[in-house]
């Protein structure tokens, strides 16, 4: 059933034919309209990588397109440059802009992001308008070389939309090849951000990857635009061009390749079927797209997809693979951390055996979150080094803790946009196989089935259920993907029932075992007290005191901590 | 040089400066009203500017409706505008409220194009003029003319962010409405009408809106698009300010305009536009929490 209704090659069939009849029986004009819609679905395909895949709002898009407009106008038409070193001009001038202008915002994430690309864009119209020696001003250019249909032995129509959704087959095919595979990693990255970096993947190189990718897109689609109507107005560089490129994406579906080029068709065409509104079909751009948004978020792709079966993955257990080389003792040495002027932890040395569970236990506000924090790189310490063998971990990114073999779990999990536990571990899966991002294409069903073995393995039967308790086995599954040397886990029994609490034991001692060290953070004692081979005691950001867990039952500084001072 | 020792550069410079602070009063209106929503509901309101057109509308029509009403259009205005927020809430955020923040900013986006090309269809794109709220003409302080209309904005503006202090800081109203914005689910735990506060905010946020719409109508005309231009200040404004902090949306707001106003003066106000835009991409990569970061906890 699944493999027969897969709504994505069946809507890309139906775009097929619908351009087949344009090409066979339409006429010159619906041909060049057909020829301009290919150059909205090349920047919505573009689109859809930033905003749809890497999950960044970007409002630069529509600039882009005009850049690569004026590109093909000044260089092809002013300057005369032949069309193959003009139209690769066009493509790459966007994308170093945006490369150039990511630079100084890529740690940006959110609304910030928003504010800077709407920025560039403002900037770009400006010089369309403003600059009328470069641009022509309001006058736009005119005398835009035409398409080489004649060189191909075409008629002027069907050679337009021919070259024009030949451009735009090779647009989709790159885009294709770009997002295989890394669709759990690319969901993880818009879902939760900081989730990502946790498990080895680098949200801003992937939002910085889209958007150079998502202008270059664009660059051809303006410059494919500027082809085919001969000339360049400066109303390419309004701002309703972007909101026109959203609306696109969004109505087709905004995860999906055939989404954005169903979308840039119908964008298109609306000109042409609201004739009669005149000037005014940009109502409808406004309906649909809040129409759309209220009915069928996902967009007319996304809403098919809901109709399709999911795949189940009956697997055994994973062993994970025993790893032959040592693991590594992780070393804390002298670390502190204060906020503002208010020290959280004060020179905290510790040391994490390979095969040992240490636990570490302390009152509410004690440091013990912050110091997890510190070594996954989370939070960055004021002093002190944290070391994992002979590798020095302070000062890294916490995606290259995660990937060095540091792993953590976090006290709450809550991944927004319904995430999987499955695809949540898939997406470490393909962190740990190397630097994950646009263009890398791992062996996806594979890493499926290896997730479902790895879900399994943390006791969880179903793959796609959400529930909390699941969620937060599902977290240290997605911490066992990286392979860790050493597991940081916060509070990992909490919310969990009696049967899970004795699995979740078991699972940490065979961690162990295998030569993982286990920082495990807990405030239920009779499991902890129980499994640690170690407990280390943080008392006001300072570590009052290591030893076994009848050493620390019997010290009257913790029972002091907990209970409250001796009354005599 | 006359007689009171003002050079003329130096009066130059007031002019530009009273221009500028009447415009950045206005911004500053419109970006309480964004930071206002962006607050209670945590998503982006991308039609505040578009508030602002409709408000423009809405004086040019009461003001052939009723002739000389004067100072009285003002709360009319501000009324039939907050009726409207009522509406815009029921349609951009009810519906997307258990919706992650993006949707919230899409449907703002989508509603206020719509506008934008149905006031563009009834209308028709040429500017009109609003009524003169406050009468044309200058005020004549020895050697400087201050424009009336100028001053009736600075005046109206300071007025109403007054009252929007007191109406947040001092009442029984303005407390609830602070506290669902700062977290919800207590509030509603506590037996606070939340959903029915968002929508207050909403009406709040219009009503500014709907004023600022009255006081540019008359010196600066209003046009369909007119709402773009606000939208993109408030938006800078808010984030150099410290992204949801009031205060820092109006400091943000005045300085904005008053840089543009002293550049475009000096220069040109493409000159203006562009330095600005430069500036804050700068200012983003240099200080991404703002001018005046809100203190530490503060929701994002």
């Amino acid at each position: 059933m699944r493999r027969f209704f897969r709504p994505a090659p069946l809507v890309a069939l139906a775009i097929l034919a619908w351009l087949l009849g344009v090409l066979l029986v339409g006429s010159g004009y619906e041909q060049r309209l057909m020829a301009v819609a290919a150059a909205y679905a090349l920047m919505a395909i573009g689109y859809h990588l930033v905003f749809g895949q890497a999950g960044a709002l970007s409002l630069a898009q529509g600039a882009c397109f005009a850049i690569g407009a004026y590109a093909a106008g000044i260089l092809g038409g002013r300057m005369g440059w032949p069309l193959w070193a003009e139209f690769p001009a066009a493509i790459l001038l966007p994308a170093v802009l945006a490369a150039v202008a990511h630079r100084p915002v890529r740690r940006l994430g959110g609304h910030y992001f928003a504010l800077a690309t709407l920025g560039f864009a403002v900037l770009v119209r400006l010089v369309a308008v403003d600059a009328q020696d470069l641009t022509g001003g309001a006058n736009g250019l005119v005398g835009v070389p035409p398409l080489p249909v004649a060189v191909l032995g075409l008629a002027r129509g069907p050679g337009m939309m021919l070259i024009g959704w030949g451009l735009a087959g090779l647009g989709a095919a790159l885009a294709v090849w770009l997002t295989r595979g890394n669709g759990p990693a690319l969901a993880l990255v818009r879902a939760d951000p900081g989730l990502a970096r946790a498990s080895g993947l680098d949200p801003e190189r992937i939002r910085a990857q889209g958007f150079v990718w998502a202008a270059g897109f664009a660059g051809a689609g303006g410059a494919l635009y500027a082809h085919v109507l001969g000339l360049v107005s400066p109303d390419t560089a309004e701002f309703s061009v972007m909101i026109g490129c959203l609306a696109m994406v969004v109505i087709g579906g905004r995860h999906s390749i055939a989404g954005a080029v169903l979308g840039a068709l119908l964008i298109g065409h609306l000109p042409e079927w609201l004739r009669p509104l005149g000037a005014s079909y940009r109502i409808a751009y406004g309906l649909g797209l809040f129409a759309c948004l209220l009915v069928a978020p996902a967009g007319l792709i996304g809403s098919l997809e809901r109709f399709r079966p999911a795949r189940s993955y009956a697997v055994a257990p994973e062993p994970l693979p025993r790893v032959d080389v040592p693991r590594s003792a992780l070393r804390i040495t002298a670390a502190r951390k204060a906020y503002g002027g208010l020290a959280v932890l004060h020179d905290v040395s510790l040391d994490i055996r390979p095969g040992e569970i240490l636990g570490l236990i302390g009152p509410n506000g004690s440091g013990k979150t912050t110091l997890i924090n510190g070594i996954s790189g989370l939070d960055r310490l004021n002093q002190g080094t944290i070391m994992l063998g002979d590798a020095r971990l302070d000062g890294l990114s916490p995606d290259r803790v995660a990937l060095a073999g540091v792993a953590r779990s976090f006290q709450s999990v809550a991944v927004d946009d319904g995430l999987a536990p499955l695809e949540l571990v898939t997406a470490a899966l393909t962190a740990k196989g190397g630097r994950a991002g646009f263009g890398r294409t791992p062996a996806i069903e594979a890493l499926r089935q290896r997730a479902a073995g790895l879900l399994r393995r943390v006791g969880i039967g179903d793959p796609a259920a959400t529930d909390s308790g699941t969620l937060r086995l599902a977290d240290i599954a997605r911490a066992l993907a990286l392979d860790p040397a050493v597991l940081l886990l916060d509070e990992p029994a909490a919310g969990l029932d009696a049967a899970e609490r004795d699995r979740l034991a078991a699972l940490l001692c065979t961690l162990a075992a295998e030569g993982r060290a286990l920082l495990v953070v807990e405030h239920d004692m009779v499991f902890l007290m129980g499994l640690a081979d170690r407990v280390a005691v943080l008392l006001d950001g300072r570590i009052a005191l290591v030893g076994t867990a009848a050493e620390v039952r019997a010290d009257p500084a913790v029972r002091a901590a907990y209970l409250g001072p001796a009354p005599c | 040089m006359p007689a009171d020792g003002l050079g003329p550069e130096l009066l130059t410079l007031a002019q530009l400066l009273l221009n500028g602070l009447a415009l950045g009063a206005a911004y500053a209106l419109v970006a309480l009203g964004f930071v206002l929503v962006l607050n209670a509901t945590g998503a982006v309101n991308f039609a505040q500017g578009d508030m602002v057109m409709l408000g423009g509308y809405a004086a040019v029509a009461l003001g052939h409706l009723l002739p000389g009403a004067g100072l009285l259009l003002l709360p009319l205005v501000m009324l039939a505008m907050a009726v409207f927020g009522l509406l815009f809430s029921a349609l951009a955020w009810r519906p997307f409220r258990h919706r992650p923040p993006i949707f919230g900013l899409l449907a703002t986006v989508a509603l206020g194009l719509t506008l934008q090309e149905a006031m563009n269809a009834l209308e028709g794109a040429a500017p009109q003029a609003g009524p003169a709220f406050v009468g044309t003409g200058e005020i004549r302080l020895g050697p400087l003319g201050l424009p009336r209309a100028a001053l009736g904005i600075v005046i109206a503006c300071l007025v109403l962010g007054l009252a929007q202090g007191w109406l947040l800081g001092r009442t029984q109203f303005g407390r609830r409405l602070r506290a669902s914005a700062q977290d919800p689910v207590t509030a509603r735990a506590l037996g606070l009408p939340v959903d029915r506060l968002i929508a207050a905010s909403f009406a709040l946020a219009t009503a500014l809106a709907g004023a600022v719409g009255l006081l540019l109508s008359g010196p600066y005309f209003v046009t369909p698009t007119a709402g773009n231009d606000l939208i993109l200040r408030a938006y800078i404004a808010a984030t150099i300010g410290g992204w949801g902090s009031l205060k820092g949306a109006v400091a943000g707001a005045l300085m904005i305009a008053l840089f543009e106003s002293v550049v475009a003066g000096y220069a040109s106000s493409v000159v203006a536009t562009a330095s600005l835009y430069g500036a804050v991409l700068l200012l983003l990569a240099v200080r991404p929490a703002g001018l005046f970061p809100a203190p530490l906890g503060r929701r994002a």
